[in-house]
């Protein structure tokens, strides 16, 4: 999905499918790539999500209201990943309830090359793992402070695309006063244990100081996801999409240069 | 300490919670071998809970019914009026154990935040209690109750704001603060290992039971009925009587005439991940978690125990669904032949429980664990009187 960046900063801006917004979704995600996005995370609103905090649960909540079904998602797929490599991230259950094989397949013929479950801890990956890797759907797990390093090195073996190393204590988006995490020794135990696999940084990254900030640990990228969803929200967002992301980008470069 | 039952329950989280999963599952493993841990929660829960509880039977209800003695297992005297204490002492003592400062907690009706508020005062612990906007209104008393015992409410306005949302709302601050934090959890919800310590803390109702009913009529009983939102007053009440020969019902809320599920997760639900488990689930075609319906706070929940889950699979346990109409019924009744003022939750149980005894008949015995008190409910009962 990601290569390996050499620690040049790629930068994964993540957009929740939101069926008022599917019209707009091409101009969109053409946007973020001109803006220099690697790649695209699309968003499945579920009703209760418990990894996310104020912007985007009221944006899942927002999207469900709007009508968002499983169907716009495989739209958003195939319209998205014409132009990017597509991850889908999505809780837990619309897979399980659908059947994994049933439901990852469809992901996979959509389209999209990953997939992300934020309510998936290592003990529970094995039959999400069993459906995706028959259907080249990549599963990309998470790790998050406070993991021991064993338990680290097991998880970027174990993760395929890339891994989404989550920055801090905490759900999406802005928190206040969240304690500094030693990003840094959690890149190098996971490029030990593997050492092809990309690192990104998700989580509290919205803007050129936090960009630069998680890839002085010297992870290859981060992912942006709050920041998107209230640029997308106002007026005219999608139109200033492009500069501010090469902004995101931007820093990147300087920091890992 | 199983991690499932049958295919039911897991652990589903973030990774970020795993680390404090761990270090709790660990925690209980030592305190539940610890004569020091054991003597401590057997000292408070007699001292400070007033346990054991009385099995009560209720003869003038028995006459109701027509048949079979029904005998109720009085709950609703513990401390704070509802079993939740037994759970909140238990897990109280085990973050006191683990030297977490702070306790949080969800609570739909109040009672487990009340129990939870009540336990942190007792051992110095600070709480914050979730609870959802619509259930801080109609169950007011015990949001006063919570504020008095010097617990901080916070009210949750997302999703259909009741408790399942205030369960979202505390994982999400767990989340954040789990280093110095005890998520409280309050029902046999949730990730791996809390539907076992839940469980673990609530037994001592039905091992209460299985002895009280020993020595009032020299058996075990034939039937035992619980109600079911989450689950912990059932899965505390059977779990002991599970190899006894009693017939064991879970009873859950049907909700008002016109809602096609109410909040009976068992009965018409499927299998799906919850709040950080495994087991059946209210939802629709994608996966997205139904908004629930029922006049009983406590038990307006679209999910289960995962245990549950296994129980009704495996037919030991019947799970069967009772309407807000009979519920309030029973609250009637209840308060009208004993003088007990009973939570609704109870009621959906002991209208089950009522209308079963005459079909048993004279010489069997019914046991309703009454598993909380009802003066939480007044302006409910009251309203729906006037209508």
């Amino acid at each position: 999905m990601a290569a390996r960046q050499g620690g040049r900063g790629v930068v994964v801006p993540y957009v929740l499918v939101d069926r008022r917004r599917l019209r707009d979704l091409p101009a969109t995600i053409d946007a973020l790539r001109r803006g220099g996005a690697a790649a695209v995370e699309l968003g499945f609103p579920f009703s209760d999500p418990i990894a996310d905090g104020p912007v985007l649960a009221a944006a899942h909540d927002r999207a469900l209201r709007h009508g968002t079904r499983w169907r716009d998602l495989l739209t958003a797929c195939r319209i998205a990943s014409e132009r990017l490599p597509v991850a889908v991230m999505t809780y837990a259950n619309p897979l399980w309830h659908r059947g994994l094989d049933a439901s990852i397949g469809a992901l996979a013929a959509a389209g999209a090359s990953g997939l992300i479950v934020p309510d998936l801890a290592l003990e529970e990956i094995r039959p999400f793992e069993r459906s995706a890797r028959p259907r080249e759907l990549e599963l990309v797990l998470l790790a998050a402070p406070g993991v021991s390093a064993d338990r680290l090195a097991t998880i970027a073996h174990r993760s395929r695309g890339f891994l989404y190393l989550v920055s801090r204590y905490g759900t999406t988006g802005r928190t206040r006063g969240s304690s500094p995490v030693d990003l840094t020794s959690m890149v190098r135990i996971a490029r030990r244990a593997a050492p092809h696999l990309p690192v990104l940084v998700g989580f509290g990254v919205r803007d050129r100081a936090s960009a630069a900030l998680a890839l002085a640990s010297g992870a290859d990228g981060v992912i942006v996801g709050s920041a998107v969803e209230e640029r997308l929200a106002r007026p005219r967002g999608v139109a200033s999409l492009e500069r501010w992301l090469r902004g995101i980008g931007g820093a990147a470069r300087t920091v890992a240069g | 300490m199983p991690r499932r039952f049958g295919p039911y329950g897991g652990a589903y989280v973030p990774e970020t919670l795993v680390p404090a999963l761990t270090e709790l599952e660990r925690a209980w493993r030592d305190a539940r071998s610890d004569p020091k841990f054991r003597s401590e929660l057997r000292r408070l829960s007699t001292t400070l809970g007033g346990r054991p509880t009385p099995l009560y039977l209720a003869e003038n209800l028995t006459r109701r019914g027509g048949g079979a003695r029904i005998w109720l297992k009085r709950e609703d005297l513990v401390h704070g009026g509802a079993h939740k204490f037994n759970n909140a002492l238990g897990q109280g003592l085990l973050a006191r154990r683990m030297g977490k400062p702070r306790l949080i907690a969800e609570t739909g009706a109040g009672q487990h935040g009340v129990a939870t508020a009540m336990i942190g005062a007792a051992l110095g612990l600070s709480t914050e209690v979730y609870m959802g906007e619509v259930d801080m209104e109609r169950q007011h008393p015990n949001v006063e109750r919570m504020r008095l015992l010097g617990a901080r409410v916070i009210p949750v306005r997302t999703g259909s704001r009741t408790l399942k949302d205030a369960i979202n709302a505390a994982l999400r601050d767990w989340i954040a603060s789990v280093r110095t934090t005890h998520y409280l959890i309050g029902s046999a919800v949730g990730p791996h290992p809390f539907p076992s310590i839940v469980a673990d803390f609530q037994s001592v109702i039905g091992r209460e039971i299985r002895r009280q009913s020993a020595r009032s009529f020299g058996r075990s009983p034939d039937l035992v009925v619980a109600c079911v939102g989450g689950g912990s007053n059932a899965i505390g009440t059977f779990r002991p009587l599970l190899r006894t020969k009693a017939d064991l019902w879970g009873v859950e809320a049907g909700g008002p005439r016109n809602s096609a599920h109410g909040a009976a997760s068992l009965s018409h639900g499927a299998p799906g991940i919850l709040h950080g488990s495994l087991s059946y689930v209210l939802q629709d075609d994608d996966g997205q978690v139904a908004e629930t319906q029922s006049v009983s706070a406590g038990l307006d929940y679209p999910g289960v125990g995962p245990e549950h889950a296994m129980l009704r699979d495996s037919g030991r346990v019947r799970y069967l669904a009772v309407r807000d109409r009979d519920a309030l019924r029973a609250f009637h009744w209840l308060a009208e032949d004993e003088g007990i003022l009973p939570a609704l939750e109870p009621a959906h149980a002991v209208f089950a429980a009522v209308r079963e005894a005459k079909r048993r008949g004279r010489g069997r015995e019914i046991v309703v664990t009454l598993s909380g008190r009802g003066d939480k409910d007044l302006e409910v009962v009251l309203r729906a009187g006037a209508q």
